[in-house]
């Protein structure tokens, strides 16, 4: 399988008040087509960082010291070059944290997905726009389209909206979707169903993808690797059996143990 | 519309009803609290009974409660008595006088949004450099400047100095270029600093984040999704800020010797013509009072969650 994402020895450093703060240590990292690789840590571990500096949001303070990433063989950010601009949202689709209120409350669903849809693929018709708008939603496990499509966010449930916002990243047909922390607002059984839909996306699709979570268990359900970060560096990384089997870095060990037991 | 919108509209309309009512009563009362009338307008040698035919003529003999009622009456029919210096209707008096206000309130405004907002919005995009702080000190300054003092700067600047524009009175457009800078400066700040307040914070939600990350555009970033989010307390200060413009610019009408509603309202409180005060007292509280329903009107059409 092709490379899709490829970060190597990627460093980022935030310049503060007094001192340069380390954010992100010679990271490596590869996701291929149809592939789930899971980014895990703790807060400040440095995963959301690395999530963001795929699409190039990162704060003003903040520069790429070294290393770099590259999306299908084009090298896209590197120390002073960010081409970023011109694979968000096309190349690249991002779904965040918190759908209620990562989607504008002033739109309706249908005006977010026009939106997308006119910026990225260049003379699209008003019935391309209506017709694979009610295509990425079916294709979400959104059974009632019409209705969705003519709510503003706060009319619908968080999963729902967790849906859209995942739609509003693929409809546009991205090789690789950027997912941080994007089940973290929801109660376990909608997360469990947004899991599965992100599997059957990807096995549809030939996406890959990078899912960034806090949560090692669910990371394990669903991802085929797994990078364990900490202070901005991956220590641990391999198949998800291997690394939740034969931890070899303690730190991963003590994630596990964190983990409450049943018995 | 739905039935929720509709009782929302109802309660706020009487609840508006009630200030209104709140309003006429203190117009009422402070017109009553001002002392005799009657020797004002006779002169000191005036014979007590011709002050008590007078009193009788105005309706001041008649007990306290029959003269408030009389007074709700007429203002619920339009009627806002007769003024006692000019003779005259103090309704068609206000309305005679209201096109002027309108015109350099217009004027005044729209010149204020034109700047305020550009301005704010661009304080807010560049945060913590030199446009935000030139922004910044420009709306301070603005909103620390009497008006009164800067009418007459610019009126011995452009007028007496350099001749450019009429120092004062009403007809053409050149005539109102004055005022209407002058009025549009304390407003302009006012907007300009809000806009950039409420901006920043809009700009600074998640779902911005995430239109970026969708490849939208800087532009409608900032202006479909940060300023669309951020306008409704800047239209609520436009509207309420153009009410206090229409009853309130008293100094700047003076100033420019403008025919509106301000200079009505200095002649009536200089010869003590409580009817006409309390005239325009009480079309003053009627337009806050509309206003503030187009506040509210505007806050349900822009933002679906309170519809």
């Amino acid at each position: 399988m092709t490379e899709l994402l490829t970060i190597s020895g990627l460093s980022i450093s935030a310049r503060l008040a007094d001192c340069d703060l380390r954010l992100l240590d010679d990271v490596d990292l590869a996701v291929r087509r149809g592939q789930i690789v899971g980014v895990v840590g703790e807060s400040g571990s440095g995963k959301t960082t690395l999530a963001r500096s795929v699409v190039g949001l990162l704060e003003k303070n903040v520069r790429v010291d070294g290393g770099s990433i590259s999306l299908a063989g084009e090298q896209v950010v590197a120390p002073g070059v960010d081409l970023t601009a011109g694979v968000r949202g096309g190349q690249v689709g991002m779904v965040f944290q918190d759908a209620s209120r990562s989607l504008n409350p002033l739109m309706k669903v249908r005006a977010h997905l026009a939106e997308v849809l006119h910026r990225h693929v260049p003379g699209i018709d008003k019935d391309e726009v209506r017709r694979r708008s009610v295509e990425v939603l079916e294709q979400m496990r959104i059974t009632d389209t019409a209705r969705v499509l003519d709510s503003y966010p706060h009319q619908l449930s968080g999963g729902l909206r967790q849906r859209v916002a995942i739609g509003l990243a693929v409809v546009t047909r991205p090789s690789l979707v950027i997912a941080d922390e994007c089940t973290t607002a929801l109660d376990v059984t909608t997360q469990t169903k947004v899991v599965e839909l992100f599997r059957t996306l990807v096995d549809e699709l030939g996406i890959g993808l990078l899912f960034v979570t806090h949560d090692l268990m669910l990371a394990s359900d669903l991802c085929d690797e797994i990078a364990v970060m900490s202070s901005g560096r991956v220590v641990e990384q391999g198949t998800a059996l291997h690394v939740l089997e034969s931890p070899e870095q303690d730190y991963t060990r003590r994630l596990l143990a964190a983990i409450p037991a049943w018995n | 519309m739905k039935a929720t919108t509709l009782r929302r509209i109802g309660a706020r309309v009487a609840t508006l009803l009630a200030s209104l009512l709140i309003a006429l009563t203190m117009a009422f009362a402070l017109g009553r609290l001002s002392g005799d009338p009657t020797a004002t307008i006779l002169g000191p040698m005036a014979l007590p009974e011709q002050r008590e035919a007078l009193r009788h003529q105005l309706g001041l003999d008649q007990p306290l409660l029959v003269q408030y009622f009389d007074y709700l009456k007429g203002v619920f029919t339009g009627d806002l008595g007769d003024s006692l210096q000019f003779y005259q209707s103090n309704t068609t008096m206000i309305l005679d006088r209201l096109p002027f206000t309108l015109q350099l309130v217009a004027a005044g405004m729209s010149l204020a949004i034109l700047i305020g907002i550009p301005l704010g919005v661009l304080a807010a995009t560049r945060e913590g450099t030199w446009w935000d702080r030139g922004a910044s000190t420009l709306a301070l300054l603005g909103q620390s400047v009497p008006v009164f003092w800067l009418g007459m700067m610019l009126v011995v600047l452009f007028a007496v100095k350099l001749g450019w524009l009429p120092a004062g009175q009403s007809g053409s457009l050149k005539h109102l270029i004055l005022p209407a800078v002058t009025m549009a400066l304390y407003p302009m700040a006012h907007i300009a600093r809000l806009t950039r307040a409420s901006m920043s914070d809009a700009l600074r939600e998640p779902f911005i984040d995430s239109a970026r990350a969708r490849g939208i555009s800087t532009t409608r970033v900032v202006w479909r999704h940060g300023f669309k989010n951020a306008m409704m307390p800047i239209l609520t200060i436009i509207v309420l800020q153009t009410g206090v413009l229409m009853s309130g610019a008293v100094a700047i009408e003076y100033v420019y010797s403008w025919p509106g509603l301000g200079q009505l309202a200095l002649q009536s409180i200089q010869f003590r013509d409580f009817p006409l005060v309390q005239a325009i007292v009480v079309f003053a509280a009627v337009i806050f009072v509309l206003l503030n329903l187009v506040v509210d009107l505007l806050h349900s059409v822009v933002d679906p969650r309170v519809r």
